[in-house]
């Protein structure tokens, strides 16, 4: 990460607006199951819940840093709700998955659309990408620091981004809300049935 | 005849509140709001409205047909596939 090079008496303003900006609407954000739970400049921490399972769940914690703010985006990672510490894609609790259409399918027989198009697939994409599951994900969009910093990315410049407010902290939270805490709907259980004995229905005498 | 509303829209997490005709569009108000919270950088067709719960509104509709009315608190956020995201 870059040291802090702009002034940042300039970063911390801007960093201090995004905050205020939340407080202002926490009551409703917290409605939703966003708990901001620490903010001292360069770095918020939020941590998300999901709010339709029965009991509510903790999904992810989420960390920004908007050091060098808005000259550089911020960086956003998932982290562990209670340490902090970032989660490796192997451990992500969830990989915020979009439903995209896929390549056209160009095969010999198979036939067009109505629209006289080759048909396509969808598919589910993760918006959390990384090479391996034991590598640190960056969340692939863009707004995002590690999205701008990746060699796949060079022509899609954050000076593209910056007056959109694509970097701005409600929105990259409404982004991870979205496609990986509101999805949620409940448990996914894996029962592991074990025989242990045998029923009797009588004992003799 | 049409009603004016004052609807709350929060664009990236900054609110401002704008009036509208009950019989326009929901994306009529796009223009109007992003130029006055200063975000230029997108057109209005890279952005979308989400209501309070986050359940995303169709655009197309009339402001009356769904259900807004003033007061009405709205989120607009830019969407997430703007930019050539992978």
């Amino acid at each position: 990460m870059s040291p802090q090079y702009v002034d940042p008496g300039v970063s911390e303003a801007k960093f201090t607006r995004e905050v205020e900006e939340y407080r202002s609407l926490e009551a409703g954000y917290r409605a939703r199951g966003w708990f901001l739970i620490g903010a001292a400049f360069p770095v918020v921490r939020v941590v998300m819940c999901a709010t339709r399972t029965q009991p509510p769940a903790v999904i992810t914690g989420v960390a920004l840093d908007y050091t060098n703010y808005d000259e550089e985006p911020p960086s956003v990672r998932l982290v562990h709700p209670f340490s902090g510490e970032p989660y490796t894609f192997g451990q992500l609790p969830t990989t915020l998955k979009r439903r995209v259409l896929g390549p056209p399918l160009e095969v010999p027989g198979l036939p067009v659309g109505p629209d006289g198009k080759p048909p396509r697939m969808v598919q589910e994409q993760p918006l959390m990408q990384a090479s391996g599951p034991d590598e640190i994900p960056f969340l692939c969009l863009a707004g995002v620091r590690e999205y701008h910093a990746h060699p796949a990315h060079s022509g899609d410049s954050w000076d593209l981004h910056r007056s959109s407010g694509a970097g701005r902290l409600v929105r990259l939270l409404e982004v991870i809300d979205v496609y990986g805490v509101r999805p949620i709907s409940g448990y996914n259980v894996n029962l592991v049935p074990q025989i242990v004995g045998f029923l009797q229905d009588s004992v003799p005498e | 005849m049409a009603e004016k509303v004052a609807l709350e829209i929060i664009v990236n997490g900054q609110s401002t509140t704008v009036e509208a005709s009950s019989r326009a569009p929901l994306h009529s108000v796009i223009g109007k709001t992003l130029a006055e919270t200063g975000n230029t950088g997108q057109p209005p067709e890279n952005w979308e409205f989400r209501n309070e719960g986050g359940v995303l509104l169709d655009s197309d509709e009339k402001i009356g047909d769904l259900g807004l009315a003033a007061g009405a608190r709205l989120f607009l956020n830019l969407k997430a596939g703007v930019g050539g995201d992978a």
